[in-house]
């Protein structure tokens, strides 16, 4: 089952204004064995980006992103149970491909992006990770958890977001890229003072 | 409470006592006497398009539902149940044709009139107990609709919202008004900020100054052509009844071809051209300008901008985002932040507007993501003892004596309604502030009470606290008041 399908049956990526591009492979199956070679594979494959996220080696974070990537990340609305949706419709925080990823790496990189100036402390803490086979032999869908600690400055507390994750991963001459990411985070107000970070 | 007196006097005088942006005291009187009376937006009749839409909205801490009744007409009900004060509806949007409380189980139409209250007859001895008929959810004191936005005022005897707005709406139908059918709004994004809610709005009423700093970076990654500080000088500020803003200034060229510059097709000049007066349309055309940012008193903002969105082209896209400073505390902001596109704009269009959008304002634009920084950091610095000793200069534009640096544009130069300034200056955030220091300096008159169960058309005041008469069931007696007694 796919992270959430509204009453049509679509995926968030298919509803997302910007996701006309993304690649439409589907999980099969059960999650797959936690010692199967793919979902190892996953697992680091995570826990390695988490890493690089932390360090916002955001240069190493882009090699590892395919070109048609969507990179979705909805707004989440309380509604009644019966409703069938809980994200905002045709409203997303991030709804990106490679080029508006891109640009908000490029940003970092100039000496005028205040808002990482100084750099905010990062960790990027990933667990419940498991793997789904697909039709494509070299793509599978990964889930996962992710909260991430946020600590600017001395005065200010900590902000913390958390997230589900399923992510479209794909195999590639090197090594393993990300193709579509879609984060259910988990409150409707956001508790951090922006975006400047990636989940 | 701290008299407020010389405060408020610095204030009207352009000087900025800098705890005003991280003081309790004076966000509690603000609270009162400020957004206890003045004209705030909630929502767009855009959100709620069919009969039943509803959304839930906050004016601080009071939760209101705005809803489409099945008339079509527009309520804003205050989210609170009328037996024991339960918050009747818990989503924040969806479509019902009635509210049903949670606790015990009274039921109201999307109009807000109570038509289930269960053992009425048992509980309550029927209609002599309790008067069902003609009960409702509580409306908002005041409601007013301009180009399909939606603003409540808790002030029953606000003035009305036309007026409020005044010469502002001149500008404000840039923003929502570019075709007969106006716009839709999608979203908000909300997200919470530790930053006092008056910085944001003082920045888009007309702080063009920040720009060439605060967001170098943005023009850095070819994002935008604009910001450079030359560009941004040659624009204006303008004040026009309850709001102002900043506008910049465009390349020489006819009406068309400016509006083409900012990124407009054919199609949505066309209807422009059918919508905006004259003088609307000869401030681009004919005067050269564009509007930017502005904000309506007390703190709602706009913005519209035209970025590049896409790689290997150099056009650009605009976008229009709506907000509002939703203020949780002295320190504290929720920012409730919409897209908003024309209804009649190509599908094409409204996506990469939306585009456009997102990579610059809101929760994970490029542009706001240092403008706060910026901000959170001036209202912890502001929450000191050190602070109190600080007055800040927010005379920008004036001499000491008061003498303007730069003139306002003539009635030849300019076609718009209002003051309006070639170049930095900090009027517009003084406009601003001196509505706010004249709200807190004028105390609140006490607010009628509504004594749920009674007839509603009788006054409260009906020596009803002698509970001898409550045994008669005479009408005269309020409920509430019964029940406190008993209580
Ligand atoms: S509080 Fe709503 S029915 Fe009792
Ligand atoms: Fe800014």
């Amino acid at each position: 089952m796919s992270l959430e399908a509204d009453r049509n049956g679509k995926t968030l990526s298919e509803q997302s204004v910007l996701g006309g591009h993304a690649p439409r492979t589907q999980r099969t199956g059960e999650s797959l064995p936690f010692d199967d070679a793919l979902h190892l594979q996953a697992h680091r494959w995570l826990v390695d980006e988490a890493y690089l996220l932390d360090a916002q080696d955001y240069d190493a974070w882009m090699s590892r992103i395919a070109e048609d990537v969507h990179y979705l990340m909805p707004v989440r609305v309380t509604t009644a149970l019966g409703a069938g949706y809980s994200t905002s419709p045709g409203m997303a925080h991030l709804d990106e491909n490679r080029y508006s990823l891109s640009r908000r790496v490029a940003r970092f990189a100039t000496e005028h992006a205040w808002t990482e100036d100084p750099p905010s402390r990062l960790r990027h803490y990933v667990t419940n990770v498991r793997t789904f086979r697909t039709d494509n032999p070299d793509e599978i869908i990964v889930d996962s958890a992710v909260l991430l600690f946020r600590s600017r400055g001395d005065v200010r507390e900590a902000a913390t977001v958390s997230a589900g994750r399923e992510d479209l991963l794909r195999r590639t001459g090197t090594g393993w890229e990300l193709a579509r990411r879609t984060i259910m985070v988990d409150e409707s107000v956001i508790r951090m003072q922006n975006l400047a970070i990636f989940l | 409470m701290t008299d407020q007196t010389s405060v408020i006097q610095d204030v009207q005088r352009g000087m900025i006592p800098a705890h005003i942006y991280n003081d309790k005291e004076i966000f509690e009187l603000e609270k009162e006497r400020l957004f206890g009376r003045s004209w705030l937006f909630v929502a767009h009749e855009s959100e709620v398009p069919e009969a039943g839409d509803y959304v839930v909205r906050r004016v601080l801490e009071d939760s209101f539902i705005i809803s489409r009744d099945e008339k079509g007409e527009i309520r804003a009900l205050f989210n609170m149940c009328l037996h024991r004060g339960m918050q009747v509806c818990r989503a924040e949007m969806g479509n019902a044709s009635h509210f049903r409380c949670p606790y015990h189980g009274w039921s109201y139409r999307n109009d807000g009139r109570i038509v289930g209250l269960p053992f009425h007859k048992e509980a309550y001895g029927g209609e002599e107990g309790f008067k069902k008929k003609g009960q409702s959810l509580l409306p908002a004191p005041s409601l007013g609709i301009y180009n399909g936005l939606i603003f409540v005022s808790l002030d029953p005897d606000a003035e009305p919202l036309e007026d409020f707005l005044g010469d502002f709406k001149f500008y404000m139908d840039y923003y929502t008004k570019q075709s007969a059918d106006g716009i839709e709004l999608r979203g908000p994004q909300r997200w919470r900020v530790k930053a006092n809610w008056k910085i944001g709005a003082e920045n888009f009423a007309g702080d063009m100054y920040h720009t060439p700093q605060t967001h170098t970076s943005v023009v850095e990654i070819g994002l935008f052509r604009e910001p450079k500080a030359e560009k941004r000088k040659d624009g204006t500020t303008y004040w026009a009844g309850n709001g102002g803003g900043t506008t910049y200034k465009l390349p020489e060229g006819t009406l068309e071809e400016r509006l083409r510059y900012v990124g407009y097709p054919d199609d949505m000049i066309a209807r422009m051209k059918e919508q905006w007066s004259q003088e609307q349309l000869d401030v681009v055309g004919k005067d050269g300008f564009m509007v930017s940012a502005a904000s309506v008193f007390p703190n709602m903002s706009f913005v519209h901008n035209w970025p590049r969105v896409e790689e290997d082209s150099d056009e650009v896209l605009p976008f229009i985002s709506i907000r509002q400073w939703q203020p949780i505390s002295e320190d504290e902001t929720e920012i409730v932040s919409w897209f908003a596109v024309d209804k009649n704009a190509s599908e094409e269009f409204k996506a990469l507007s939306y585009k456009a959008y997102l990579m610059c304002f809101g929760s994970g634009g490029m542009f706001e993501q240092d403008d706060v920084e910026n901000w959170v950091s001036l209202t912890s610095t502001a929450g000191g003892p050190m602070a109190r000793r600080l007055l800040l200069n927010s005379r920008m534009g004036m001499l000491e004596n008061g003498q303007n640096v730069v003139e306002p544009l003539t009635a030849d130069q300019y076609s718009g309604p209002g003051s309006t300034r070639i170049g930095y200056s900090e009027y517009n955030q003084r406009e601003l502030l001196r509505r706010w220091a004249d709200h807190l300096e004028r105390p609140m008159e006490k607010a009628a009470q509504l004594h749920v169960g009674t007839d509603p058309i009788q006054s409260p005041s009906a020596g009803g606290t002698d509970p001898s008469r409550a045994s008669t069931g005479s009408t005269a007696i309020p409920a509430a008041q019964i029940m406190s007694k008993e209580a």
